[in-house]
C-alpha cells in the first residue's frame, strides 16, 4: 500500500490528491483487506456511515467478480483509489479473460437466482460505473466513483 | 473476517432459529451454506434467521439465501428473516429479494 501526498496528476480536469494501491490475490479471504482499506480511505474522506457501506459493497462486487473471472490462484488483481477533490474513485483490474458486460442481463427480480446480483448492485450504489475489457479481450477494468456529501 | 453461526431447534414454533455474526461474503458463505443444508438434511422445516449481529453481506450471501430458499420452497418451508441492520436492508430492497423472504423486524 502507498500514499502519495502530492497532486498525482490533472486528468480532464480532476484533481486527483492521492492514490493507494492495493494488489490482492484471486483469494476469497483477501477481499476483506479490500473492504478495510476502502473504510479507511472513506472515513478519512469524511463520507458518511451509509455511503461507507454502499462503497464496501460496491468494493466487495468488484473484488467477487475479479476473483470469479481472473487468471487463477497464482494470480493477483490489482485495486487502485483515487482520492479526488470531491469524490472516490476506485478502479478494479483483473488479468483475467473478461466477460462481454454488454451481454450481462439485467437481473429479473421477480425470479431470484443465485448469481448475477454483482454488477446490478454496483450500478445502483454507485454514482458512476464504466467497464472496460483491456486489450487482446484479455482482463477487465471496471471504474466507479462516489460523489462526497450527495445523500 | 468471520462469519458466527449459531443453530438452535425451537420445538414450539418448530423451525431452526439461526443467529449469524459477522459478515456473510464470498470468503464465509461456504461454510454457511454447508451449515444450513446440514441442518435441513437433518429436519427440513422453517428457517428464522436473526440478523441483529449480522454486519454485512453482499451478493454473493443474498445468493446463498436464495439457493436456500429454493430447497426449501420445494418442501413448502419458508424462510424468515429478521431484526437485520439497515445496511443489511437496503440490499434486500435494492435487489428486490425483501418481497420474496419474509422479513420480520422488532423494535
Amino acid at each position: 500500500m502507498k500514499g502519495n501526498n502530492t497532486i498525482y496528476k490533472e486528468e480532464n480536469n480532476v484533481e486527483v490528491r492521492d492514490i493507494i494501491s492495493l494488489n490482492l490475490p484471486n483469494a476469497p479471504e483477501y477481499v476483506s483487506i479490500a473492504r478495510l482499506t476502502l473504510s479507511g480511505i472513506a472515513s478519512r474522506m469524511g463520507f458518511n456511515i451509509e455511503d461507507i457501506e454502499d462503497l464496501k459493497v460496491a468494493v466487495a462486487e468488484a473484488c467477487t467478480n475479479a476473483i470469479k473471472h481472473g487468471c487463477g490462484k497464482d494470480r493477483n488483481y490489482s485495486i487502485e483509489f483515487l482520492v479526488l477533490k470531491d469524490k472516490l474513485r476506485i478502479e478494479i483490474i483483473d488479468g483475467g479473460k473478461g466477460f462481454d458486460y454488454k451481454k450481462v442481463k439485467e437481473p429479473d427480480l421477480t425470479k431470484p437466482r443465485e448469481g448475477g446480483l454483482g454488477l446490478y448492485i454496483i450500478k445502483t450504489l454507485m454514482d458512476e460505473v464504466q467497464i472496460f475489457n483491456n486489450q487482446k479481450n484479455c482482463g477487465t477494468r471496471i471504474i466507479m466513483s462516489k460523489n462526497l456529501g450527495e445523500s | 473476517m468471520i462469519l458466527n453461526i449459531k443453530d438452535q431447534f425451537d420445538e414450539e414454533k418448530g423451525r431452526w432459529l439461526i443467529e449469524l455474526e459477522g459478515e456473510a461474503d464470498v470468503y464465509t458463505v461456504n461454510n454457511f451454506k454447508e451449515r444450513m443444508h446440514q441442518l435441513l438434511d437433518e429436519k427440513m422445516a422453517d428457517v428464522e434467521i436473526d440478523g441483529t449481529s449480522l454486519q454485512y453481506i453482499d451478493s454473493i450471501g443474498l445468493g446463498a439465501l436464495i439457493g436456500l430458499r429454493g430447497r426449501m420452497a420445494d418442501q413448502e418451508k419458508v424462510l424468515i428473516i429478521k431484526n437485520i441492520q439497515p445496511n443489511v436492508r437496503k440490499l434486500l430492497n435494492i435487489t428486490g429479494l425483501d418481497k420474496i423472504f419474509i422479513i420480520e423486524q422488532e423494535d
